[in-house]
């Protein structure tokens, strides 16, 4: 830009006693959201709800499984307490006609191998998969988590914080795990979060609750009490902070 | 209320100031002399029409516009990225010239409004990386851009002096002014597109940074033709 344009933008663009910079405290605000249609899929010990055995392997398999993508947008695929979220490529879409299918297979030391069939279909862009994983020669039938009570609506609105970029701010769209604070019970599906907002009546006036989301591999946590129906969380989600 | 204050200052000013001119019997008079003036600064290009309605005052009504534009002049630490920016002030106005001193006719107060038709900034900050997703190559569709707008539309009150005489002493002079518009409070807005469709949210804090900003200073060049 010539000095003489550079001198004109000075004088336009106000100036003079204004101190504050225009860009003063302002973030730079990104969406997660990139993969389009995801599937979680959640996989626990059968016997007692907890989340499968940490060297618990996932493989995905069949034609489209070269589309597949982690949540984070890594190729790589791995469970994180119990849990990982899949999606297709952002450019693959299923159709009403064409839906894509995908083989998952988990396979944990001791425990029996399981598959399921993930199809992504065009009228449901989030699903949950739970895999129930039954110990080998076990022929205890695997537990049943009753649903969890409904109470009123409460909104959520997370901020994924970046914990070395003080100028980014993170919209998750991602999948939430909660379960109240002082419970020795494991965590339950709460919803899908969309641009860091979710609206859920699973949650307790006067309660406090672990909030839960895996993202890019890792598991992320943050604890509220809820006493009131609306609330701002921040949430540590460095994976998300490679923009 | 500033506009209140700004009047009750320079009226009593201006009315001690003509009882001394009009005393000085040497002193060219402004009264009935016309001039048309063509103008370059920093409200851009424009005209006025100019007119003595006192021996030592003249009105001066015109309008000026400058559309600007400019790349790369703004920039977010830390985030690489290229910016477009445009600044569109339309303006038409009304000043008051005043010759306070009849020994320096040469030297004008000046002071009047304008109405800026459109008062304009926008800037566009497009992230310039190939930025990746995980493992994931994003388009610049997705990653989309994020614009601010700044808006002063609305009446400025502007005050400032002036050198050289408004009428030429034969066909032609140039005249210089010096001084500044105080535009509206703006009205600043964030907005984004793609996965940076989440910054309307620092809107507000745009909106608090943004709020002083509301002198427009003006330095400007006038050629003016007796008529």
């Amino acid at each position: 830009m010539s000095t003489i344009k550079t001198m004109q933008l000075a004088l336009i663009i106000l100036t003079v006693t204004a101190c504050t910079k225009p860009t003063e405290n302002i973030k730079i605000v990104v969406d997660t959201d990139v993969i389009k249609y995801t599937a979680l899929i959640n996989v626990t010990d059968g016997q007692n709800g907890s989340p499968a055995p940490a060297n618990t392997s996932i493989v995905i398999s069949g034609a489209a499984a070269q589309n597949i993508y982690e949540l984070s947008g890594k190729k790589e695929i791995k469970l994180s307490s119990g849990i990982v979220t899949i999606g297709l490529h952002p450019t693959i879409a299923p159709t009403a006609d064409q839906p894509i299918g995908v083989a998952v297979e988990i396979n944990a030391p001791g425990y029996n191998k399981e598959t399921r069939q993930v199809v992504f279909k065009a009228e449901s862009k989030q699903q949950v998969v739970n895999i129930q994983l039954t110990k080998i020669g076990s022929t205890t039938p695997p537990v049943v988590t009753p649903p969890p009570p409904v109470f009123n609506n409460v909104a959520l609105t997370f901020t994924g914080r970046c914990p070395n970029r003080a100028d980014l701010e993170i919209r998750p769209s991602v999948y939430v795990y909660f379960k109240k604070s002082d419970s020795n019970a494991a965590f339950q599906y709460l919803g899908y979060m969309d641009r860091g907002n979710i609206s859920t009546n699973l949650l307790e006036q006067n309660a406090t609750y672990d909030f839960q989301i895996v993202y890019g591999g890792d598991t992320y946590k943050v604890t509220q009490k809820i006493d009131q129906t609306n609330y701002n969380l921040t949430i540590d989600m460095p994976a998300a902070c490679n923009f | 209320m500033y506009l209140v204050r700004y009047v009750l200052i320079l009226v009593p000013f201006l009315i001690s100031q003509k009882v001394n001119a009009q005393m000085d019997p040497s002193a060219p008079s402004l009264l009935n002399q016309k001039s048309i003036l063509l103008n370059v600064g920093t409200q851009g290009v424009g005209a006025e029409f100019a007119y003595g309605v006192l021996p030592e005052l003249a009105l001066r009504g015109g309008f000026n516009f400058i559309p600007f534009k400019a790349n790369d002049v703004f920039k977010i630490s830390g985030f690489n990225s290229t910016s477009n920016l445009s600044a569109d002030f339309y303006n038409a106005h009304i000043l008051a010239d005043y010759v306070p001193l009849k020994k320096t006719t040469w030297f004008r107060l000046v002071g009047g409004f304008a109405y800026f038709f459109k008062a304009k900034g926008d800037i566009r900050i497009i992230p310039s990386d190939d930025y990746k997703y995980g493992d994931l190559v994003l388009t610049d569709d997705q990653i989309g851009y994020v614009d601010l707008t700044v808006n002063w539309k609305g009446l400025a009150p502007y005050l400032g002096v002036a050198f050289a005489h408004t009428f030429p002493q034969h066909k032609f002079n140039i005249n210089f002014d010096l001084g500044t518009y105080y535009l509206n409070k703006p009205k600043a807005d964030i907005t984004g597109t793609g996965l940076l469709e989440g910054n309307s949210s620092q809107t507000p804090q745009f909106q608090s940074n943004i709020k002083d900003y509301r002198w427009l200073p003006i330095v400007q060049i006038n050629f003016s033709y007796k008529l």
